[in-house]
């Protein structure tokens, strides 16, 4: 559908193009893209395909027919009331239930808690108490809830494909760990995890190589932080976590930074990162963020000042950076990464001390080492910069010394617990041919996973919701690892595993937690008062790592020799990239169908991965959106779509981890295509040289960026920051009806008004409110045809702008909920007052009373109004629909649904306010789900007309503005301007 | 030729067609009757139960209270069934022998639930709240009836949308002093019109417009 690359630049270098823009179709404005608009669901467009006279009364006589069955059916639901035998301490019927625990990424842990109804948990919450995360969640964390009800997870242990016991495993093992321990110490056995941060689970395996002093731990971490380790010891001479206080800084660089993505980091970072942001620009600064990268990412989209760049040109940049931050010659060169090395080394060299340079683990060691050097040059190592003790244990070996091992015969037995390397070890090391050299294998995980297909026993693992145990926050905060529910399955967790083969008593991970945490000689009082404190906190109080004071680095090595570029032939060379999935990341949890249909932030493609080259490169060499292309390296090949990505560095290509799974059956079998045979161990996320080939085929992937589109202007604005300026005109419109009942003026006007406010400035685009809405407000997922022809169900979506050029534009993101219009344009339209408005400005969804004509959602101009085509929510398997939220209504096939502010919290806290004295319902006793999860903090709601809410102040803001103001709907859900520099805003306030 | 008809043929057909067009009109008055039967609502019948247990014995006879078993009833959304475990407080020591209660000894023992026929149930877009109502002066023989009369419990009333509107449009006419709420026997007292505004005043109670909005309710 986009036009030739060329004729968009010229486009929008032109200025006749739109200043925000959403996709290139938008750009290229081409008839397709109008027709398109035009039909708004392209779903519906189809379906009006004009039958005729005939078919019309068929239709008509079948709905009528099949409306009337409808109506037959069993809708006042259970038939028995079945109570507890013995009631349960605590828990009662239909009341929520929090309990303290953490989610994990690579490892890592988040602090959340996790809100239980009738002993089962149903939605996560972020731990306001926890000194990392600090209330805020990711996506992994909110979709975790929806992997523990799987029923694609392997419900009990298999030997040789046959269902087994754990008696039976325990019975195998006891001879086998027995002999093996006699021979050498165990010599031959080899164990395999992912990052253990735990340090009860560090213990074990410490104490289980005492018993096995030859066992050999390897981890397997396809998405880790070994180049952040390798990078200071390069810089420092030992493994150091770099951590940063973006609150001391007045400067961010970053340098193929990562601070804001999904990963262990981002709900810490982030929250770090936009307060102080909050702090400087109410001291009317703004703590600008400049990012020069090869692939554009959520630091990238929220950086003042991006630059698209490839690797050997970033090298340049920090090598510059060096020697002009040494007091060396300021090095003249031209081009737009000059400029952008000068604006950022000026504000460095003015903040000396109180700048901050970052780099991702993704940046690779070397890189990570330069800025090491440059913080320590520039003063501010120790200052913004600190450094702490790795939190992972850094004693396994890398994988790659395991499949050397293999490849010997040396390895007898091979333990792999919650690790799956024959899908997602680098293609280089062959792991799959060596692993087949083992005469036992053993594997245990959630899922009957590529690895578990050729393994000898497959152990069902306990989900973190079902099982004890502990682990560490990036900061090195001991976060709690808490039950919510008995195992759904009969799984286990890792050390209960791990117990069974060494312990000559299995014992359960709650006392294993218990053995470890419980002081010696400890009496049972005061150890019963600390493990309750302890449940109750989630976390170890004073357990994060203190800044450990580092050298001077060790100076850089001289540029070594470049090798010569490959000859230029027929083929075309790029370099590769390789990146973690922003919602299924290394690809553990690609059979969760919440974040497979979770648009990705930037590309907004569901249920797949692409290739993502520069504009610049489609244009050189003839590429279009979709085609499929080959990657080649090594005698290794992956093929792919091509997606024409803005802001990619030229001669860059970006791969995505975490599709192309093969299990049959599962959901993620066959979505996408698996990046990982094409990465090098040595360097798993940069391949220097490539060749890329088109195959004259296409698969274009289903994105959702066009979907939705609102016409009008000004939806994004910016502010410059300390103007004091309103961004929008506050006077309301002139208008010849009455105001309605909601608004000031109406009858209504002295009611509680529910609003929200949005902040554009520290939305960092994460999808952790999306995530959040869908587990609260019972969505369901469509699967990839129905997105296709938009028929996808979120109620709250990110919408993703991007402002100038193609291949360095600035990125916004703007999630767009219900607005909840005081005027509500939806309400005229249905015929059946299906959607009406109560007096505290809710605009309410009758389900039962919707017949789906879906006028409402013609009428809405925000295209927030989402229909149930088909019945979505029916097929869920029955394991499945105990998630669901039984505070809020399932929606049938034929119904309009949409956000309700999360009605069912502003009702809970409405009866609450009727015990007692009937006070009214104070600031922040009703937290939207989205307004929860936001690891930044950028949502507000309440009560708009009580002065002292956080609500209020934000929309008496002078950055606050509504969306699409111009149609008088006056809606109950704003935005606050994103901040930008002085110099950058043009007369009028909106770019 | 002979006559296809008989002379009575035409007052057969005419007779014929009045009757079909009875029949259709009816049609709605029986449909509408039929919904409002107790063989659709199951108002008044009382479905077999695990045990035949009496609410008129334990709550009329004994004056039990209510919150002894529904214990949630006045903190939460659902008013509890209680566990088999309330019943053996008392019937450990009482009728411990009786053949009637072998279900609820068998389920203590083998530690399985008794199964009730659940009686009273709203579809499941309506979301309804105990506690609001309990704590407010509405009853509970409001909605469930003279349960202290019934030897076996049975619907009171047909849950339906205008049955909850009825209260919701007018509360004065429903609120009792909070003392009142769980007697059985409550009718409004002559003096209703009189106290009940008073007491939709005390207890804060947005009566009418608000009560009726759909997001009450529905969610």
């Amino acid at each position: 559908m986009t036009g030739d690359i060329a004729s968009l630049r010229a486009r929008l270098a032109g200025g006749d193009g739109p200043a925000f823009w959403r996709s290139l179709d938008a750009v290229a404005d081409s008839p397709e893209f109008r027709a398109f608009l035009d039909a708004e669901y392209p779903a519906a467009a189809r379906l009006a395909a004009a039958p005729d006279r005939r078919g019309v009364l068929k239709l008509m006589a079948a709905s009528f027919a099949m409306s009337g069955l409808a109506a037959c059916g069993q809708t006042d639901g259970r038939k028995q009331e079945v109570p507890y035998v013995r009631q349960p301490e605590r828990i009662i019927p239909g009341a929520a239930l929090a309990y303290a625990s953490a989610s994990l990424t690579d490892g890592f842990a988040n602090g959340i808690t996790v809100t239980t109804r009738n002993g089962r948990p149903l939605k996560i919450e972020g731990n306001a108490e926890h000194p990392w995360s600090r209330g805020g969640t990711d996506v992994f964390a909110q979709a975790s809830v929806l992997g523990l009800y799987d029923p694609f997870r392997l419900q009990a242990p298999r030997h040789l494909g046959r269902p087994s016991t754990w008696q039976a495993f325990r019975a195998a093992m006891t001879g086998r760990f027995a002999a093996l321990k006699a021979v050498e110490g165990g010599r031959g056995l080899h164990l395999v995890t992912g990052p253990v941060t735990s340090p009860s689970l560090a213990a074990q395996i410490a104490a289980m190589r005492r018993d096995f002093p030859a066992m050999r731990w390897h981890v397997s971490a396809p998405t880790g932080r070994e180049a952040l380790y390798e990078g200071a010891r390069l810089a420092y001479g030992r493994p150091l976590e770099t951590r940063w206080r973006f609150d001391q800084a007045q400067v961010v660089v970053s340098l193929d930074g990562d601070c804001l993505d999904a990963g262990p980091g981002q709900v810490g970072q982030a929250r770090d990162w936009v307060e102080a942001r909050r702090r400087a620009a109410a001291g009317k600064r703004l703590l600008a963020l400049h990012h020069a990268g090869p692939s554009p990412n959520l630091t990238s989209a929220k950086a003042d000042a991006p630059l698209a760049i490839g690797s050997d040109g970033l090298e340049q940049i920090v090598r510059d950076l060096l020697a002009q931050a040494g007091g060396g010659a300021p090095v003249t060169r031209d081009g737009p990464a000059a400029a952008w090395r000068e604006t950022a080394f000026a504000a460095l060299n003015a903040a000396r001390g109180n700048g901050l340079v970052l780099a991702g683990a993704q940046a690779g060691p070397e890189l990570l080492a330069q800025v090491h050097r440059l913080n320590a040059a520039l003063g501010n190592t120790g200052r913004t910069v600190f450094h702490t003790a790795p939190v992972p244990v850094l004693d396994p070996e890398p994988l790659s010394a395991l499949v050397e091992a293999m490849r010997r015969g040396a390895v007898q037995v091979l333990v792999m617990l919650d690790v799956n390397p024959v899908y997602d070890a680098p293609g280089d090391l062959g792991f799959l041919e060596a692993m087949a050299r083992v005469p036992l294998k053993i594997h245990a995980g959630l899922y009957p996973d590529e690895t578990a297909f050729r393994c000898d026993w497959n152990l069902p693992l306990a989900h973190p919701l079902e099982a004890w145990g502990d682990a560490r926050s990036l900061d090195g905060t001991v976060t709690l690892i808490q039950p919510t529910i008995r195992p759904l399955y009969d799984g286990r967790s890792v050390p209960e595993i791990l117990s069974i083969l060494t312990d000559a008593e299995a014992k359960d991970g709650g006392s294993l937690l218990d053995a470890h945490w419980r002081r010696p000689g400890e009496d049972d009082a005061a150890w019963t008062a600390r493990r309750e404190a302890f449940l109750q906190a989630g976390f170890l109080e004073g357990t994060a790592f203190s800044p450990e004071p580092v050298g001077e680095p060790v100076p850089a090595p001289a540029a070594l020799p470049r090798p010569a570029p490959s000859p230029a032939g027929p083929a075309r060379r790029v370099e590769v990239l390789f990146r973690p999935d922003a919602t299924v990341w290394d690809g553990s949890l690609a059979n969760l169908a919440w974040l497979q249909e979770l648009p990705k932030p930037l590309t907004k493609v569901v249920w797949g991965n692409v290739i993502a080259v520069s504009p610049a490169l489609a244009e050189r060499e003839e590429l279009q959106q979709g085609d499929l292309v080959t990657l080649e390296a090594g005698g290794r090949r992956i093929e792919g779509p091509v997606w024409i990505q803005p802001g990619q560095a030229e001669d860059a290509v970006t791969v995505g981890l975490g599709y192309g799974r093969t299990v049959p059956e599962q959901l993620a079998d066959g979505l996408g295509y698996d990046a990982y045979p094409l990465r090098a161990s040595a360097t798993p996320w940069r391949l220097a040289e490539a060749t890329l080939a088109t195959t004259g085929r296409k698969a274009l992937p289903v994105t959702t960026q066009n979907h939705g589109t609102m016409e009008g202007h000004d939806l994004v604005r910016v502010q410059a920051v300390g103007s004091t300026t309103p961004v929008a005109a506050r006077e309301p419109l002139p208008s010849l009806y009455p105001p309605a009942p909601t608004s000031p003026g109406g009858r209504f006007a002295r009611e509680r008004a529910w609003g929200m406010v949005i902040d554009l400035d520290a939305c960092i685009g994460c999808n952790a409110c999306v995530t959040a809405c869908q587990s609260e407000n019972n969505i369901p997922v469509v699967g990839k045809e129905e997105v296709a022809l938009g028929r996808w169900l979120h109620w709250l979506r990110i919408d993703r702008y991007y402002e100038g050029g193609l291949d360095t534009p600035k990125t916004h993101f703007m999630p767009v909920p219900c607005m909840h219009c005081e005027q509500a344009p939806c309400e005229v339209g249905c015929p059946v007052e299906a959607t009406v408005h109560d007096r505290e400005g809710l605009n309410l969804m009758v389900y039962n009373r919707c017949v789906g004509t879906r006028a409402c959602s013609s009428y809405c101009p925000y295209k927030v109004r989402r229909f149930n085509y088909l019945d979505y929510a029916g097929d869920a398997a029955p394991v499945q629909q105990q998630q669901r939220n039984p505070e809020v209504t399932v929606r049938a096939r034929g119904v309009m649904e949409k956000c309700t502010y999360c009605v069912q919290r502003i009702a809970a806290a409405r009866i609450e306010s009727t015990r007692g004295d009937h006070a009214p319902i104070p600031d922040g006793a009703v937290e939207t789900a989205c307004q929860g999860a936001c690891p930044t903090r950028a949502i507000s709601f309440g009560d708009l007309r009580d002065a002292g809410s956080r609500v209020a102040a934000a929309a008496a803001d002078p950055r606050n503005y509504a969306l699409l103001a111009e149609l008088n709907t006056r809606p109950r859900t704003t935005y606050l301007a994103r901040l930008v520099e002085e110099a950058s805003v043009k007369p009028g306030g909106s770019l | 030729m002979r006559q296809l008809f008989a002379p009575g043929a035409d007052a057969l057909l005419r007779l014929a067609l009045l009757t079909a067009a009875a029949c259709l009109a009816a049609l709605p008055v029986v449909g509408a009757g039929l919904v409002r039967s107790s063989y659709v609502t199951g108002v008044g019948v009382a479905p077999a139960q695990p045990v035949p247990f009496s609410h008129k014995h334990h709550s009329g006879e004994l004056k039990i209270d209510c919150r002894y078993c529904h214990t949630t009833v006045e903190t939460q959304a659902t008013a509890g069934i209680p566990p088999t475990h309330t019943c053996m407080t008392c019937h450990s020591q009482i009728w411990s022998g009786s053949d009637m209660l072998e279900p609820v000894r068998s389920s203590y023992a083998k530690d399985r639930p008794l199964v009730w026929t659940r009686l009273n149930k709203l579809p499941g877009y309506v979301y309804y709240n105990h506690a609001v109502h309990v704590t407010n002066g509405i009853g509970c023989s409001t909605c469930h009836g003279s349960v202290t009369d019934m030897q076996l419990t049975y619907r009171a009333n047909a849950f339906t949308m205008s049955f909850c509107l009825d209260c919701h449009r007018n509360p004065e006419n429903y609120v009792r002093p909070k003392d009142r709420v769980l007697d059985m026997a409550w009718s409004p007292p002559a003096n209703q019109a009189e106290i009940g505004p008073e007491l939709v005043r005390q207890y804060h109670i947005r009566g009418g417009e608000r009560l009726t909005e759909c997001g009450i309710c529905h969610r």
